[in-house]
């Protein structure tokens, strides 16, 4: 599945669309991450267990996105885009949104 | 470019999970976690406790409990007997460092109390429950034991974890969770303090044991309580005093294990004690001593 | 008494729980068989999140549209939500929530496509927003998604 984030995928044509298809996933962070979070807080710096959490969680809607094409029979998705809003205080969620098209 | 109309498969957004399993994992896994914190949060303040001397805790407590002040009767003979049974019966625990004081308070329900620094309360109530001065010994053991045991030292110390564990879920999940793991903690709570009064009961046993020679005492003071008196058994489990029937088995197996005389020559009470004469009647008045 | 209390004190959240749960699945199902339903009857309505308009498209007219929805969970899912936050992983909860609203939102949109008269959707751009529950922080009221695109008015129909 080839994803690009620009209107077509550079170098090829778009012989088909369909039309949108998404990915999401809903992630919860745990009290022990929160925690330490807090302490980190306190100095600053980078939130390694949430910088993790996310990129796992991102890759996850990313390939469900996929999936939603792979099921339409496209071969890429155009026009990515990511979109993160927190559900409650403590779960967010992830959510990426495309064009699925073929290309040649 | 031409358009295709399809539409995507179902179900990629969601997972397929039933939420009533789910939900008991989930349950369990809470109630199990915040049972295991609170109980080791139990054990290691009833491993840290003993190591706590006991001129310190008297000095942490000396300034802040004189509350029932206003609730204690001034009947100063009342009081002066009183005190004359607890030194009798505290003379059997040489080493305390405790400055013991009396106070008697105006309740009608039969009760007993440890204040934290040194103060034992007794309501009206139960004195006039009582019949003998065997059960009076045995209620001031008790809360000697209390002492003894560090018991107030304990409550702070589990009553701190319990507040810790509450803000930690609080922060962490929502108003279910904390009511959740609320009860499964207070209920684990629970199960600490009843062992502390059964302790506390055993080490009055050995007190009344020394003074009397035999611990009759006990056994009435239960029987009185519990014909004033009748729980069902879940509020029985609830409560933090174990049920009466269960104490009374639990006391005469302490005894029997010690080799304490079970029955015995029950001592009079002193008249003063004694407001208005009491209706119940007091087994073993009445029947030979064995 | 106090076994009495202890006993409500299970009990009504308990019922309400069960309540929600009975309740919330059966009005999701509901959901999920309408949005089916529309998204077919609505499929031949083409959107697209890229801006290029397709050659071939000869374009009369265009405007900015909106779709949007506001859904809560029910007190079954809120709860489980909540515990699972005290562990972290996947909140399947609310994923089944973020679903329904994204796709009731862009079903509005076409709807609201159709009705003013226009033929095609380019430039979709979906926005979620939480509505905060009354206890502040980790109470969800619901969820917003707003969906919003171009509308084209074609002189020839796509193929």
């Amino acid at each position: 599945m080839i994803l690009s984030n620009v209107e077509t995928v550079p170098g090829k044509n778009i012989t088909r669309f369909y039309g949108v298809v998404s990915g999401s996933t809903v992630r919860a962070k745990n009290v022990g991450r929160d925690i330490m979070a807090s302490f980190k807080n306190l100095v600053g710096g980078e939130l390694k267990g949430y910088t993790e959490l996310l990129t796992e969680a991102r890759e996850e809607a990313l390939l469900r996105m996929a999936q939603q094409a792979e099921s339409l029979g496209a071969n890429a998705i155009v026009n990515v885009r990511f979109s993160t809003s927190s559900v409650a205080q403590g779960a967010a969620e992830l959510f990426a949104y495309g064009t699925a098209v073929q290309v040649d | 470019m031409n358009f295709d109309p399809s539409l995507p498969d179902e179900g990629i957004n969601v997972s397929r999970s039933h939420p009533l399993r789910e939900a008991l994992l989930l349950v369990l896994g809470v109630i199990g976690v915040t049972v295991a914190v609170v109980a080791s949060i139990g054990f290691a303040v009833d491993w840290v406790a003993p190591l706590i001397p006991p001129d310190a805790e008297v000095y942490l407590f000396a300034d802040s409990f004189d509350p029932a002040a206003e609730q204690a009767e001034p009947d100063a003979a009342r009081v002066e007997a009183l005190r004359g049974i607890l030194d009798r019966v505290s003379a059997h625990w040489p080493d305390s460092v405790y400055p013991f004081r009396i106070q008697i308070w105006d309740e009608a329900q039969p009760n007993a109390l440890a204040l934290p620094g040194g103060t034992i309360a007794v309501t009206t109530g139960l004195l006039d429950t009582v019949t003998s001065e065997n059960e009076l010994a045995f209620v001031l053991g008790h809360e000697l034991g209390h002492f003894h045991n560090r018991d107030h030292l304990r409550g702070l110390g589990r009553g701190v974890g319990m507040t810790l564990v509450m803000f930690a879920v609080g922060i962490g999940g929502g108003g279910g969770a904390a009511q959740l793991a609320g009860i499964a903690g207070q209920l684990t709570q629970r199960g600490f303090d009843r062992d502390q009064e059964s302790a506390a009961d055993a080490f009055g046993l050995g007190l009344v044991a020394a003074e009397y020679g035999h611990t009759a005492g006990a056994r009435d003071l239960f029987e009185h309580l519990r014909q004033s008196d009748d729980g069902s058994a879940l509020s029985g489990y609830l409560s933090t005093h174990p049920l009466h029937q269960d104490r009374i088995d639990r006391l005469e197996a302490v005894a029997r294990a010690a080799g304490w005389p079970l029955t015995g020559k029950r001592s009079a009470l002193d008249s003063v004690l004694r407001a208005e004469p009491t209706e119940l009647a007091a087994p073993g008045q009445s029947a030979p001593d064995e | 008494m106090d076994a009495q209390i202890a006993l409500l004190q299970i009990g009504i959240p308990l019922a309400l729980l069960l309540l929600g749960y009975f309740i919330g699945s059966a009005v999701e199902r509901r959901h999920y068989a309408s949005i089916r339903e529309q998204e077919l009857r609505w499929r031949s309505l083409p959107a697209v999140n890229f801006r290029t308009v397709p050659r071939g498209w000869t374009v009369e007219d265009s405007t900015l549209l909106m779709g949007n929805v506001v859904i809560s969970v029910d007190y079954f899912k809120r709860f489980l939500a909540g515990l699972r936050m005290l562990f972290g992983g996947r909140v399947k909860a609310y994923e089944s929530l973020m679903d329904r609203a994204r796709r009731e939102a862009l079903i509005r949109l076409k709807v609201e496509t159709v009705e003013q008269g226009y033929h095609a959707l380019v430039n979709v751009r979906m926005e979620t927003s939480r509505m905060a529950g009354a206890r502040g922080g980790n109470s969800v009221a619901g969820v917003e998604v707003l969906a919003y695109g171009t509308a084209l008015k074609l002189r020839s129909r796509p193929t």
